[in-house]
């Protein structure tokens, strides 16, 4: 099957619900998506039967014409895509607020997404994120809330000005080499042997893709852009279970394209830690149930790019490994809060109380989505964040990511703290189309147990990547688990649940200028470290 | 010598003065419209020499690079589309809040967005 199929067919559901407003599209819209989900597993089974697939757009030859390649890590990715769409589409189509155009530009997000992992030319793939930045930042302020439109501005500014230097890098790399195919810069790469030469690319684009990896000085846009209030609860979903993670892949491709002579991975490794600290704590003084996981996505994608860089191929396939499990519990979380926010109106965790009587089967589902992100021993979190942890050398760091994992769950006490207490509202018990419309997400928070009792027959199938798990070890780590939950807990009661009652709500603010200061000190830094 | 990369590449640190130095949201998008046309000069000057001729058909000697072009036709388009929803996300704001300045901007943002 050709590869552009992944692309047309959204932008054919897109257009179609645009032009024929009624219910019934909507349905057809729904029934080719499903489509489009079950192409996209074909597709990963083919690649997975026949190796690479590359198609060249428009019959060109190879490094003329524009090719989409398929890998397994690319078609892995795109299932993960069209999944979490058909999920979200299934949540949110008959919703009042959402009407045509929405769903047209929120379609349209999912073939320009689909494009990032297919896509291996520079100029195209810059193309795609500019126009999914505007998409993106239209979807987010669709409300029209002052304070939305505000975060957008600044979502939208920030990363126009990021791929501007993501343009400039395409520039330098067309004067050098003449080719702007990520593959085949990389065969070219390995005749220079100056990292002078490549090092002004080097900064521009890596500049760029960490931007959109949301790393530390450069983050601040990613909780404006998935906490703001009213954004729609299935924007922020897919924008931090997916969209961050067409920061992670690009980061990858760009890191393996420049290997041969500039290789900074203890630099980027340094900033993955620092990231995943910093978000971690930020998440731990938020009250807002929003920004306490936009900020968890912060710190998950530190842990994910210090997977990445830490230079053991464990720690590499666990860190491609988070980026599943990651995508899949965050948007589960992301949609249980717009729930919780619908049925309460008020965002406040420690006013939020009752949650587990009033809604006993989206609770569930949730304990299981915080299960899976806090590492819970037989949920998917506890895998992937194994094998992180396992490839890791040094000691600091490997303390540090089990501090991070403490911050997580003591994070998510908070989160806990809702589901119990009394609520006197309550709702007229459990009927047959509520459980309908939970099955959306109880699949998915069936897939976080999923993912984690099968995780190894998985890896094995999806990565070719055999781990070994050694059974005395991951009991160790569940019983050091518990005595870290219950440390957990006790420090929340006992402390933190105090502090925070008092505590205004701390935002890591930063205006427009500190934002654009923040990208150009750090292209200079990456600069830096790449000559030394 | 000041040729066209040359001339880009101080375009470009002039964009990116404004974007840091300048409170004002509308000198910011003009900001980044200056650094992307700082980028198009830049790509359109990589292999330009003097006397090279447009590449339209039936010429066979001297002709200039034409991917570059393709390419930046491209992105002036883009750029065009940044403005335009840029300025119309900045009017939004200006209604809503009263002010250009980012300072005061997000000052209010944290007020809740009273005027």
């Amino acid at each position: 099957m050709e590869l552009y199929y992944y692309i047309i067919i959204p932008v054919f559901i897109a257009t179609l619900v645009y032009f024929l407003p009624n219910r019934g599209s909507r349905i057809i819209a729904f029934i080719m998506q499903l489509a489009l989900f079950g192409m996209s597993v074909y597709n990963f089974v083919q690649v997975k039967d026949n190796g690479v697939v590359t198609n060249y757009l428009g019959g060109w030859s190879n490094g003329v014409g524009i090719a989409l390649r398929a890998d397994s890590e690319a078609s892995i990715f795109i299932v993960m895509t069209t999944f979490l769409f058909l999920i979200t589409i299934s949540l949110g189509m008959f919703k009042e607020y959402i009407d045509n155009t929405f769903i047209f530009l929120f379609v349209i997000l999912e073939a320009l997404l689909i494009t990032t992992f297919l896509s291996t030319d520079l100029f195209n793939i810059y193309i795609v994120i500019e126009i999914s930045t505007i998409a993106v930042s239209i979807l987010i302020m669709y409300k029209r809330d002052s304070r939305s439109v505000y975060d957008a501005l600044i979502y939208f500014l920030s990363n126009i000005l990021g791929m501007t230097f993501f343009l400039f890098g395409i520039a330098f790399i067309y004067k050098i080499f003449g080719v702007l195919d990520i593959y085949i810069i990389a065969e070219k790469m390995k005749n220079i042997n100056d990292p002078l030469e490549v090092i002004l690319p080097f900064g521009l684009l890596m500049t760029a893709a960490c931007l959109k990896c949301a790393v530390l000085p450069l983050f601040s846009w990613l909780p404006k852009a998935h906490g703001t209030p009213s954004a729609p609860s299935i924007v922020s979903a897919i924008l931090s279970g997916l969209y961050v993670k067409g920061g992670i892949y690009l980061f990858i491709r760009l890191r393996s394209m420049f290997q041969p002579v500039i290789d900074i991975d203890h630099y980027f490794l340094l900033i993955g830690v620092i990231t995943a600290i910093v978000g971690v704590i930020l998440a731990i003084l938020q009250k807002d149930i929003k920004l306490i996981l936009a900020y968890h996505t912060v710190s998950q994608l530190g842990i994910i790019l210090v997977g990445i860089c830490a230079g053991s191929i464990e720690s590499y396939y666990g860190a491609l490994y988070h980026c599943i499990n990651h995508s899949i519990f965050k948007a589960l979380l992301f949609i249980i809060a717009g729930i919780i926010i619908e049925r309460y109106k008020i965002r406040n965790v420690t006013e939020i109380r009752g949650v587990f009587r009033r809604m006993p089967v989206v609770s569930i589902v949730a304990i299981m989505a915080i299960a899976g992100i806090t590492g819970t021993p037989f949920f998917n979190g506890s895998i992937s964040k194994y094998m992180i942890q396992a490839g890791l050398e040094g000691n600091l760091i490997k303390y540090s990511i089990v501090l991070v994992n403490f911050g997580t769950i003591l994070s998510f006490c908070k989160f806990l703290s809702m589901f119990f207490g009394k609520d006197f509202h309550r709702d007229k018990g459990v009927t047959l189309i509520n459980l309908i419309k939970t099955l959306p997400i109880f699949i998915m928070g069936l897939l976080c147990f999923l993912l984690g009792i099968m995780g190894d027959a998985l890896l094995e199938v999806v990565f070719n990547y055999r781990i070994s798990i050694i059974s005395y070890s991951y009991l160790l780590k569940s019983i050091y688990f518990i005595f870290t939950l219950l440390l957990a807990i006790a420090l929340y009661k006992y402390f933190l649940s105090r502090i925070l009652k008092r505590l205004k709500p701390i935002e890591f603010e930063l205006t427009f200028n500190h934002i654009a200061l923040s990208i150009v000190v750090f292209f200079v830094i990456t600069v830096i470290f790449g000559l030394i | 010598m000041l040729n066209g990369e040359i001339t880009s590449i101080i375009l470009f640190f002039i964009g990116v003065y404004g974007i840091i130095a300048r409170r004002n949201m509308v000198k910011s998008i003009i900001s980044i419209g200056i650094m992307e046309m700082a980028i198009i000069l830049f790509l359109l000057s990589v292999n330009f020499e003097k006397g090279m001729r447009a590449p339209v058909s039936g010429l066979t000697s001297n002709i200039s690079d034409p991917l570059p072009q393709a390419l930046m036709i491209t992105a002036i388009i883009i750029g065009v589309a940044v403005n335009a929803i840029g300025l119309s996300l900045f009017i939004n704001i200006y209604h809503k809040y009263g002010t250009t300045n980012w300072t005061k901007a997000a000052y209010k943002r944290r007020q809740g967005g009273r005027k």
